[in-house]
Protein backbone atom coordinates (compact mmCIF):
# COMPACT_ATOMS: atom_id res chain seq x y z
CA UNK A 1 0.00 0.00 0.00
CA UNK A 2 1.23 3.42 -0.84
CA UNK A 3 1.53 6.56 1.24
CA UNK A 4 0.23 9.14 -0.69
CA UNK A 5 2.57 11.62 0.96
CA UNK A 6 5.54 10.14 -1.09
CA UNK A 7 3.64 10.52 -4.18
CA UNK A 8 2.21 13.26 -6.70
CA UNK A 9 -1.30 13.91 -5.23
CA UNK A 10 -3.44 16.38 -8.11
CA UNK A 11 -6.45 17.04 -7.29
CA UNK A 12 -8.57 18.31 -9.72
CA UNK A 13 -11.63 19.34 -8.17
CA UNK A 14 -11.10 21.71 -4.95
CA UNK A 15 -13.76 24.53 -4.81
CA UNK A 16 -12.43 27.87 -4.68
CA UNK A 17 -14.83 29.17 -1.66
CA UNK A 18 -15.49 32.57 -3.10
CA UNK A 19 -17.93 35.30 -2.16
CA UNK A 20 -19.39 37.93 -4.00
CA UNK A 21 -17.77 40.50 -2.60
CA UNK A 22 -14.10 39.03 -3.44
CA UNK A 23 -15.41 39.30 -7.14
CA UNK A 24 -17.61 41.90 -8.04
CA UNK A 25 -14.57 44.87 -7.61
CA UNK A 26 -13.20 42.35 -10.46
CA UNK A 27 -16.42 42.82 -12.66
CA UNK A 28 -16.86 44.45 -15.70
CA UNK A 29 -19.69 47.60 -15.21
CA UNK A 30 -22.52 47.85 -14.53
CA UNK A 31 -22.49 45.23 -12.23
CA UNK A 32 -19.41 46.21 -10.24
CA UNK A 33 -21.54 49.00 -9.10
CA UNK A 34 -24.96 47.62 -8.88
CA UNK A 35 -23.57 45.07 -6.70
CA UNK A 36 -21.64 46.86 -4.10
CA UNK A 37 -24.89 49.32 -4.13
CA UNK A 38 -27.41 46.44 -3.88
CA UNK A 39 -26.50 46.18 -0.24
CA UNK A 40 -26.57 42.50 -0.99
CA UNK A 41 -24.55 40.50 2.33
CA UNK A 42 -21.22 39.04 1.87
CA UNK A 43 -22.12 35.43 1.21
CA UNK A 44 -23.08 33.38 -1.48
CA UNK A 45 -26.34 31.13 -2.68
CA UNK A 46 -27.12 31.47 1.28
CA UNK A 47 -28.29 34.88 0.59
CA UNK A 48 -32.14 34.09 0.15
CA UNK A 49 -34.38 36.77 -1.75
CA UNK A 50 -30.99 38.69 -3.03
CA UNK A 51 -28.97 36.26 -4.40
CA UNK A 52 -26.95 37.13 -7.28
CA UNK A 53 -28.03 33.19 -8.75
CA UNK A 54 -31.02 31.13 -8.00
CA UNK A 55 -30.21 29.61 -4.30
CA UNK A 56 -30.90 25.38 -4.33
CA UNK A 57 -32.25 23.75 -0.97
CA UNK A 58 -30.79 21.97 1.34
CA UNK A 59 -28.59 22.10 4.47
CA UNK A 60 -25.12 21.34 3.18
CA UNK A 61 -23.92 21.78 6.43
CA UNK A 62 -25.81 18.55 7.65
CA UNK A 63 -27.55 20.62 10.46
CA UNK A 64 -24.21 21.94 11.84
CA UNK A 65 -22.29 18.55 11.93
CA UNK A 66 -19.85 19.78 9.31
CA UNK A 67 -17.05 21.74 9.86
CA UNK A 68 -13.65 22.96 7.64
CA UNK A 69 -10.64 23.89 9.09
CA UNK A 70 -9.59 25.53 5.88
CA UNK A 71 -12.11 26.82 4.14
CA UNK A 72 -14.63 29.91 4.79
CA UNK A 73 -17.37 27.11 3.08
CA UNK A 74 -20.13 27.66 2.73
CA UNK A 75 -20.18 31.38 3.56
CA UNK A 76 -17.59 31.82 1.22
CA UNK A 77 -14.51 34.00 1.43
CA UNK A 78 -11.50 32.27 1.26
CA UNK A 79 -7.39 33.43 0.28
CA UNK A 80 -4.79 31.63 -1.24
CA UNK A 81 -2.97 31.18 2.45
CA UNK A 82 -6.74 28.83 2.68
CA UNK A 83 -5.95 26.85 -0.20
CA UNK A 84 -2.10 26.31 0.81
CA UNK A 85 -2.94 25.04 4.46
CA UNK A 86 -5.74 23.00 2.87
CA UNK A 87 -3.39 21.13 0.73
CA UNK A 88 -0.82 20.63 3.16
CA UNK A 89 -3.46 18.93 5.34
CA UNK A 90 -4.54 16.78 2.74
CA UNK A 91 -1.32 16.03 1.32
CA UNK A 92 -2.10 17.61 -2.39
CA UNK A 93 0.66 18.69 -4.40
CA UNK A 94 -1.59 20.52 -7.17
CA UNK A 95 -4.62 21.47 -7.39
CA UNK A 96 -7.33 22.79 -9.72
CA UNK A 97 -9.69 25.42 -8.74
CA UNK A 98 -12.97 25.65 -9.61
CA UNK A 99 -15.64 28.35 -8.28
CA UNK A 100 -18.11 27.44 -5.65
CA UNK A 101 -20.49 29.92 -6.23
CA UNK A 102 -20.66 29.35 -10.20
CA UNK A 103 -22.27 26.38 -9.84
CA UNK A 104 -25.48 27.32 -9.23
CA UNK A 105 -25.28 29.29 -13.03
CA UNK A 106 -27.06 26.73 -14.52
CA UNK A 107 -30.61 27.95 -12.46
CA UNK A 108 -29.75 31.19 -14.59
CA UNK A 109 -32.42 30.90 -17.39
CA UNK A 110 -33.02 34.56 -18.69
CA UNK A 111 -30.26 37.17 -17.79
CA UNK A 112 -26.89 35.48 -18.91
CA UNK A 113 -25.00 38.55 -18.51
CA UNK A 114 -25.15 38.00 -14.66
CA UNK A 115 -23.41 34.71 -15.94
CA UNK A 116 -21.11 36.66 -18.34
CA UNK A 117 -19.90 39.09 -15.52
CA UNK A 118 -19.78 36.94 -12.77
CA UNK A 119 -17.24 34.72 -14.62
CA UNK A 120 -15.32 37.70 -16.33
CA UNK A 121 -14.63 39.30 -12.44
CA UNK A 122 -14.03 35.48 -11.15
CA UNK A 123 -10.92 34.95 -13.50
CA UNK A 124 -9.73 38.42 -13.01
CA UNK A 125 -9.78 37.93 -9.48
CA UNK A 126 -8.39 34.60 -9.44
CA UNK A 127 -5.28 35.94 -11.70
CA UNK A 128 -4.43 38.43 -9.46
CA UNK A 129 -5.11 37.18 -5.94
CA UNK A 130 -5.41 33.22 -5.46
CA UNK A 131 -3.76 31.42 -8.78
CA UNK A 132 -0.15 30.02 -8.36
CA UNK A 133 1.18 27.69 -10.39
CA UNK A 134 4.85 27.73 -7.94
CA UNK A 135 2.66 26.69 -5.48
CA UNK A 136 0.89 24.16 -7.36
CA UNK A 137 -2.60 26.40 -7.66
CA UNK A 138 -4.18 26.14 -10.73
CA UNK A 139 -7.34 27.03 -11.93
CA UNK A 140 -10.57 25.76 -14.58
CA UNK A 141 -12.04 28.88 -16.24
CA UNK A 142 -15.57 28.68 -16.19
CA UNK A 143 -17.68 28.93 -19.35
CA UNK A 144 -20.58 31.17 -19.18
CA UNK A 145 -21.81 29.04 -22.01
CA UNK A 146 -25.25 31.03 -22.25
CA UNK A 147 -23.77 33.52 -24.86
CA UNK A 148 -21.02 32.21 -26.94
CA UNK A 149 -19.31 35.18 -27.32
CA UNK A 150 -18.82 35.69 -23.77
CA UNK A 151 -17.10 32.01 -23.84
CA UNK A 152 -14.91 33.37 -26.46
CA UNK A 153 -14.07 36.42 -24.63
CA UNK A 154 -13.00 34.41 -21.56
CA UNK A 155 -10.57 31.89 -23.45
CA UNK A 156 -8.99 35.17 -25.49
CA UNK A 157 -8.26 36.16 -21.10
CA UNK A 158 -6.54 32.88 -20.40
CA UNK A 159 -5.04 31.60 -23.59
CA UNK A 160 -1.47 32.84 -21.79
CA UNK A 161 -2.20 31.97 -18.48
CA UNK A 162 0.19 29.13 -17.52
CA UNK A 163 -2.30 28.87 -14.60
CA UNK A 164 -5.40 27.95 -16.42
CA UNK A 165 -5.30 24.62 -17.40
CA UNK A 166 -9.13 23.55 -18.54
CA UNK A 167 -12.80 25.27 -18.55
CA UNK A 168 -15.54 24.29 -16.46
CA UNK A 169 -19.28 23.59 -17.71
CA UNK A 170 -21.49 23.86 -15.34
CA UNK A 171 -23.89 20.68 -16.38
CA UNK A 172 -27.08 21.09 -14.18
CA UNK A 173 -29.26 23.49 -16.02
CA UNK A 174 -27.65 23.35 -19.12
CA UNK A 175 -29.79 24.12 -21.86
CA UNK A 176 -29.87 23.07 -24.80
CA UNK A 177 -28.03 20.00 -23.24
CA UNK A 178 -24.24 20.30 -24.17
CA UNK A 179 -23.32 18.39 -26.93
CA UNK A 180 -25.42 20.75 -29.10
CA UNK A 181 -23.93 22.17 -31.87
CA UNK A 182 -24.24 25.58 -29.84
CA UNK A 183 -21.26 24.83 -27.83
CA UNK A 184 -18.94 23.62 -30.79
CA UNK A 185 -17.15 27.09 -31.17
CA UNK A 186 -16.01 26.65 -27.64
CA UNK A 187 -14.85 22.73 -27.49
CA UNK A 188 -13.19 23.49 -31.55
CA UNK A 189 -11.41 26.88 -29.21
CA UNK A 190 -10.63 24.25 -26.34
CA UNK A 191 -9.24 21.93 -28.48
CA UNK A 192 -6.88 24.34 -30.34
CA UNK A 193 -5.51 24.95 -27.38
CA UNK A 194 -4.97 22.22 -25.46
CA UNK A 195 -7.41 22.93 -22.79
CA UNK A 196 -9.72 19.68 -21.46
CA UNK A 197 -13.63 20.64 -20.80
CA UNK A 198 -14.33 19.48 -17.21
CA UNK A 199 -18.51 18.87 -16.68
CA UNK A 200 -18.76 19.52 -13.36
CA UNK A 201 -22.61 19.15 -12.32
CA UNK A 202 -24.14 22.53 -10.05
CA UNK A 203 -26.45 22.50 -6.93
CA UNK A 204 -28.91 24.52 -8.60
CA UNK A 205 -32.30 23.34 -10.13
CA UNK A 206 -31.63 20.26 -7.70
CA UNK A 207 -35.08 20.41 -6.51
CA UNK A 208 -37.01 20.87 -9.95
CA UNK A 209 -34.54 18.72 -11.88
CA UNK A 210 -37.11 16.44 -13.03
CA UNK A 211 -39.97 17.15 -10.98
CA UNK A 212 -40.35 19.60 -7.76
CA UNK A 213 -41.59 18.24 -4.56
CA UNK A 214 -38.17 16.89 -2.83
CA UNK A 215 -38.10 17.43 0.52
CA UNK A 216 -34.37 16.69 2.30
CA UNK A 217 -31.11 16.89 0.46
CA UNK A 218 -30.75 13.05 0.46
CA UNK A 219 -32.82 12.91 -2.29
CA UNK A 220 -31.85 16.14 -4.45
CA UNK A 221 -27.88 15.56 -3.86
CA UNK A 222 -28.11 11.79 -4.48
CA UNK A 223 -30.29 12.08 -7.72
CA UNK A 224 -29.78 15.52 -8.80
CA UNK A 225 -25.96 15.08 -9.83
CA UNK A 226 -26.33 11.93 -11.08
CA UNK A 227 -29.33 13.20 -13.42
CA UNK A 228 -26.85 16.18 -14.38
CA UNK A 229 -23.62 14.53 -15.39
CA UNK A 230 -26.01 11.44 -17.06
CA UNK A 231 -28.00 13.89 -19.16
CA UNK A 232 -24.80 15.69 -20.11
CA UNK A 233 -22.72 12.71 -21.12
CA UNK A 234 -25.79 11.46 -23.06
CA UNK A 235 -26.00 14.41 -25.31
CA UNK A 236 -22.10 14.92 -25.30
CA UNK A 237 -21.75 11.30 -26.69
CA UNK A 238 -24.59 10.83 -28.68
CA UNK A 239 -24.18 14.31 -31.12
CA UNK A 240 -20.63 12.96 -31.41
CA UNK A 241 -18.45 15.74 -29.60
CA UNK A 242 -15.94 13.39 -29.31
CA UNK A 243 -15.87 12.74 -33.40
CA UNK A 244 -16.03 16.63 -34.47
CA UNK A 245 -12.89 17.16 -31.63
CA UNK A 246 -11.29 14.33 -31.92
CA UNK A 247 -8.22 15.73 -29.61
CA UNK A 248 -10.54 17.41 -27.26
CA UNK A 249 -9.76 15.83 -23.92
CA UNK A 250 -13.29 15.09 -22.04
CA UNK A 251 -13.55 15.26 -18.35
CA UNK A 252 -16.81 14.71 -15.94
CA UNK A 253 -16.99 15.32 -12.38
CA UNK A 254 -18.52 14.93 -8.99
CA UNK A 255 -21.07 11.94 -9.77
CA UNK A 256 -18.44 8.79 -8.51
CA UNK A 257 -18.09 6.15 -10.90
CA UNK A 258 -21.25 3.55 -10.27
CA UNK A 259 -23.21 5.01 -12.40
CA UNK A 260 -20.86 4.39 -15.87
CA UNK A 261 -21.08 1.13 -16.49
CA UNK A 262 -25.15 1.42 -16.02
CA UNK A 263 -25.48 4.59 -17.95
CA UNK A 264 -23.25 3.19 -20.95
CA UNK A 265 -24.92 -0.56 -21.09
CA UNK A 266 -28.12 1.28 -21.32
CA UNK A 267 -27.18 4.10 -24.34
CA UNK A 268 -25.42 1.25 -25.89
CA UNK A 269 -28.31 -1.18 -25.89
CA UNK A 270 -30.16 2.01 -27.10
CA UNK A 271 -27.61 2.73 -29.91
CA UNK A 272 -28.06 -1.18 -31.17
CA UNK A 273 -32.05 0.06 -31.94
CA UNK A 274 -31.46 3.36 -33.00
CA UNK A 275 -27.98 3.70 -34.34
CA UNK A 276 -29.10 5.98 -37.33
CA UNK A 277 -29.91 8.57 -34.71
CA UNK A 278 -26.39 8.89 -33.95
CA UNK A 279 -24.82 9.30 -36.99
CA UNK A 280 -21.49 10.71 -36.48
CA UNK A 281 -20.63 7.72 -34.32
CA UNK A 282 -18.44 5.18 -35.80
CA UNK A 283 -18.27 3.05 -32.95
CA UNK A 284 -21.02 2.36 -29.60
CA UNK A 285 -21.24 5.21 -27.44
CA UNK A 286 -19.71 3.42 -24.59
CA UNK A 287 -16.31 3.37 -26.21
CA UNK A 288 -16.15 7.04 -26.65
CA UNK A 289 -17.57 7.87 -23.02
CA UNK A 290 -14.91 5.07 -21.69
CA UNK A 291 -12.37 7.42 -23.55
CA UNK A 292 -13.83 10.41 -21.60
CA UNK A 293 -12.09 10.86 -18.02
CA UNK A 294 -13.98 11.03 -14.64
CA UNK A 295 -13.22 12.40 -11.22
CA UNK A 296 -13.32 9.71 -8.63
CA UNK A 297 -15.69 11.79 -5.99
CA UNK A 298 -17.74 11.25 -4.25
CA UNK A 299 -16.05 7.33 -4.61
CA UNK A 300 -18.84 5.17 -3.01
CA UNK A 301 -16.18 2.90 -0.76
CA UNK A 302 -19.43 1.33 0.39
CA UNK A 303 -20.02 -0.35 -2.52
CA UNK A 304 -19.13 -3.90 -2.93
CA UNK A 305 -15.88 -4.12 -4.13
CA UNK A 306 -16.66 -6.76 -6.94
CA UNK A 307 -19.10 -3.74 -8.14
CA UNK A 308 -16.35 -1.25 -7.53
CA UNK A 309 -13.86 -3.37 -9.46
CA UNK A 310 -15.75 -3.64 -12.69
CA UNK A 311 -16.42 -0.12 -12.75
CA UNK A 312 -12.43 0.48 -12.59
CA UNK A 313 -12.07 -2.16 -15.07
CA UNK A 314 -15.08 -0.56 -17.68
CA UNK A 315 -14.01 3.22 -16.96
CA UNK A 316 -10.03 2.04 -17.09
CA UNK A 317 -7.82 3.24 -14.36
CA UNK A 318 -5.88 5.13 -16.92
CA UNK A 319 -9.02 7.35 -17.66
CA UNK A 320 -9.61 7.96 -13.44
CA UNK A 321 -8.40 11.30 -11.65
CA UNK A 322 -8.53 11.86 -8.17
CA UNK A 323 -10.78 14.57 -7.13
CA UNK A 324 -11.31 15.86 -3.53
CA UNK A 325 -14.09 18.57 -3.28
CA UNK A 326 -13.08 20.26 -0.54
CA UNK A 327 -14.14 21.95 1.28
CA UNK A 328 -17.54 20.95 0.23
CA UNK A 329 -19.42 18.61 2.70
CA UNK A 330 -18.62 15.62 1.19
CA UNK A 331 -15.30 15.59 -0.14
CA UNK A 332 -12.75 12.67 -0.49
CA UNK A 333 -9.58 12.64 0.74
CA UNK A 334 -6.37 10.82 -1.25
CA UNK A 335 -6.62 8.32 0.59
CA UNK A 336 -9.77 7.32 -0.53
CA UNK A 337 -7.57 5.69 -3.27
CA UNK A 338 -4.68 4.22 -1.63
CA UNK A 339 -7.36 2.03 0.73
CA UNK A 340 -8.91 0.41 -2.31
CA UNK A 341 -7.97 -3.16 -1.93
CA UNK A 342 -8.72 -4.10 -5.80
CA UNK A 343 -6.13 -1.79 -7.68
CA UNK A 344 -2.33 -2.13 -7.75
CA UNK A 345 0.32 0.25 -6.26
CA UNK A 346 0.79 1.82 -9.96
CA UNK A 347 -2.93 2.48 -10.50
CA UNK A 348 -2.80 4.25 -7.45
CA UNK A 349 -0.22 6.20 -8.26
CA UNK A 350 -2.25 6.80 -11.58
CA UNK A 351 -5.50 8.13 -10.23
CA UNK A 352 -4.04 10.19 -7.70
CA UNK A 353 -1.82 12.32 -9.84
CA UNK A 354 -0.28 10.96 -13.08
CA UNK A 355 -3.01 10.57 -14.71
CA UNK A 356 -4.19 14.13 -14.42
CA UNK A 357 -0.38 15.56 -14.95
CA UNK A 358 -1.01 14.69 -18.43
CA UNK A 359 -4.38 15.25 -18.71
CA UNK A 360 -4.04 18.91 -18.00
CA UNK A 361 -0.21 18.84 -18.56
CA UNK A 362 0.85 20.09 -15.30
CA UNK B 1 -32.78 -26.98 -52.02
CA UNK B 2 -31.74 -28.21 -55.52
CA UNK B 3 -28.98 -30.02 -56.63
CA UNK B 4 -27.31 -27.74 -58.70
CA UNK B 5 -25.97 -25.82 -55.34
CA UNK B 6 -28.68 -23.06 -55.59
CA UNK B 7 -31.91 -22.46 -54.38
CA UNK B 8 -34.62 -20.76 -56.92
CA UNK B 9 -36.40 -17.46 -54.69
CA UNK B 10 -38.73 -15.57 -57.21
CA UNK B 11 -38.04 -14.09 -60.77
CA UNK B 12 -37.07 -10.98 -60.82
CA UNK B 13 -40.14 -8.85 -61.41
CA UNK B 14 -41.83 -10.54 -58.47
CA UNK B 15 -38.99 -8.44 -55.92
CA UNK B 16 -41.48 -6.21 -54.25
CA UNK B 17 -39.57 -2.56 -53.34
CA UNK B 18 -38.25 -2.63 -49.55
CA UNK B 19 -38.97 -6.13 -48.73
CA UNK B 20 -36.90 -9.64 -48.68
CA UNK B 21 -38.75 -12.66 -50.15
CA UNK B 22 -38.47 -15.41 -47.50
CA UNK B 23 -36.39 -18.92 -48.30
CA UNK B 24 -35.61 -21.99 -46.77
CA UNK B 25 -31.68 -23.12 -47.41
CA UNK B 26 -31.69 -26.21 -45.64
CA UNK B 27 -32.26 -25.78 -42.05
CA UNK B 28 -32.57 -22.04 -42.46
CA UNK B 29 -34.64 -19.50 -43.64
CA UNK B 30 -32.87 -16.75 -45.80
CA UNK B 31 -34.08 -13.35 -47.13
CA UNK B 32 -33.38 -11.92 -50.17
CA UNK B 33 -34.02 -8.87 -51.33
CA UNK B 34 -33.18 -5.85 -54.22
CA UNK B 35 -31.39 -2.87 -53.30
CA UNK B 36 -30.72 -0.60 -55.81
CA UNK B 37 -29.91 -2.56 -58.75
CA UNK B 38 -28.21 -5.85 -56.79
CA UNK B 39 -29.80 -8.41 -54.79
CA UNK B 40 -28.24 -9.32 -51.42
CA UNK B 41 -29.46 -12.65 -49.55
CA UNK B 42 -28.74 -12.61 -45.43
CA UNK B 43 -29.99 -14.99 -42.79
CA UNK B 44 -33.53 -14.30 -41.65
CA UNK B 45 -32.48 -14.94 -37.90
CA UNK B 46 -31.35 -11.44 -35.82
CA UNK B 47 -28.19 -12.55 -33.69
CA UNK B 48 -29.94 -9.98 -31.03
CA UNK B 49 -33.31 -11.98 -30.10
CA UNK B 50 -33.90 -14.51 -33.13
CA UNK B 51 -36.35 -12.31 -34.80
CA UNK B 52 -36.95 -12.32 -38.36
CA UNK B 53 -34.53 -9.95 -39.55
CA UNK B 54 -35.22 -10.02 -43.11
CA UNK B 55 -38.59 -9.45 -42.74
CA UNK B 56 -38.09 -5.68 -42.08
CA UNK B 57 -37.82 -2.76 -44.15
CA UNK B 58 -35.21 -2.84 -46.96
CA UNK B 59 -34.19 0.62 -47.16
CA UNK B 60 -31.64 3.03 -48.09
CA UNK B 61 -29.33 3.85 -45.12
CA UNK B 62 -29.83 7.38 -42.63
CA UNK B 63 -26.40 8.91 -42.64
CA UNK B 64 -24.98 12.44 -41.24
CA UNK B 65 -22.59 15.23 -42.80
CA UNK B 66 -21.44 17.43 -40.92
CA UNK B 67 -19.71 20.80 -42.16
CA UNK B 68 -18.07 22.28 -39.28
CA UNK B 69 -18.22 23.94 -35.88
CA UNK B 70 -22.02 25.05 -34.79
CA UNK B 71 -23.29 23.52 -38.34
CA UNK B 72 -25.91 20.85 -37.68
CA UNK B 73 -25.53 17.69 -38.53
CA UNK B 74 -27.55 16.91 -41.84
CA UNK B 75 -29.40 13.53 -42.45
CA UNK B 76 -30.13 12.51 -45.67
CA UNK B 77 -30.28 8.82 -47.27
CA UNK B 78 -27.56 7.30 -48.67
CA UNK B 79 -27.03 6.93 -52.35
CA UNK B 80 -25.43 3.33 -52.23
CA UNK B 81 -26.17 1.66 -48.60
CA UNK B 82 -28.71 -0.37 -48.20
CA UNK B 83 -29.65 -1.85 -44.54
CA UNK B 84 -32.47 -4.26 -43.54
CA UNK B 85 -33.90 -3.69 -40.08
CA UNK B 86 -35.33 -6.49 -37.88
CA UNK B 87 -38.69 -5.66 -37.39
CA UNK B 88 -38.89 -6.88 -33.43
CA UNK B 89 -36.49 -4.29 -32.26
CA UNK B 90 -34.72 -2.41 -35.15
CA UNK B 91 -31.42 -3.56 -35.37
CA UNK B 92 -30.29 -2.95 -38.77
CA UNK B 93 -27.54 -4.36 -40.68
CA UNK B 94 -25.79 -3.35 -43.89
CA UNK B 95 -27.64 -5.84 -46.81
CA UNK B 96 -24.54 -6.47 -48.15
CA UNK B 97 -21.95 -7.37 -45.67
CA UNK B 98 -24.47 -8.44 -42.95
CA UNK B 99 -22.80 -6.28 -40.55
CA UNK B 100 -25.19 -4.17 -37.91
CA UNK B 101 -24.65 -0.44 -38.74
CA UNK B 102 -23.74 0.43 -35.47
CA UNK B 103 -21.81 -2.38 -34.08
CA UNK B 104 -19.82 -4.54 -36.43
CA UNK B 105 -19.06 -7.10 -34.19
CA UNK B 106 -22.68 -8.38 -35.26
CA UNK B 107 -22.88 -9.93 -38.00
CA UNK B 108 -26.11 -12.05 -39.92
CA UNK B 109 -24.14 -14.39 -42.25
CA UNK B 110 -24.82 -13.45 -45.98
CA UNK B 111 -25.22 -15.38 -49.15
CA UNK B 112 -24.60 -15.36 -52.65
CA UNK B 113 -26.69 -14.38 -55.08
CA UNK B 114 -27.53 -14.65 -58.66
CA UNK B 115 -29.87 -14.03 -61.43
CA UNK B 116 -30.08 -16.09 -64.50
CA UNK B 117 -33.24 -15.75 -67.27
CA UNK B 118 -35.16 -13.18 -65.03
CA UNK B 119 -34.62 -15.46 -62.26
CA UNK B 120 -33.11 -15.16 -58.77
CA UNK B 121 -31.31 -17.68 -56.90
CA UNK B 122 -29.48 -18.76 -53.58
CA UNK B 123 -26.27 -20.07 -53.88
CA UNK B 124 -26.02 -22.77 -50.88
CA UNK B 125 -22.63 -23.98 -51.73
Amino acid sequence: MIDPDEHLVVDCDWHYADTFTQVAPYMPEPWKTKFQKSSWGPTGVKQNLSAFFPASTGNRMNYGKIEREFSEYPDGGDDKEDIIEGMEHLGIDATLQISHLVLAMGGVTADDRRVESFIKGYVEYLIEEVVDPDAGIYALAPMPYHDIDASLDVLDRIEDEEAFKGVVMVTAGASPPLGNRKYDPIYERCEDLGLPVVYHTGGSGLDEYVRAGYEEMIETHTLGFLEANMSQIVSVACQGVAEKFPDLDIVFMESGVTYIPGLVSRLDEEYMKRSEEAPLLERPPSEYITDFYFGTQPLEVGARNDLLELCFDMIGTDRLLYASDYPHWDYDSPSIVTDLPMLDDEDRKDILGRNAEEVFGL
Amino acid sequence: MSDDGRVEVAPVDDFEEGRAEIVNVGRVEVGVMKAGDEFHALRNQCPHDGGPACEGLVEKRLVGEWEGPGERVEQSYSDDDYIVSCPWHGWSFDVETGEHIGNDRYVVPTYEVEVEDGVVYVLTE
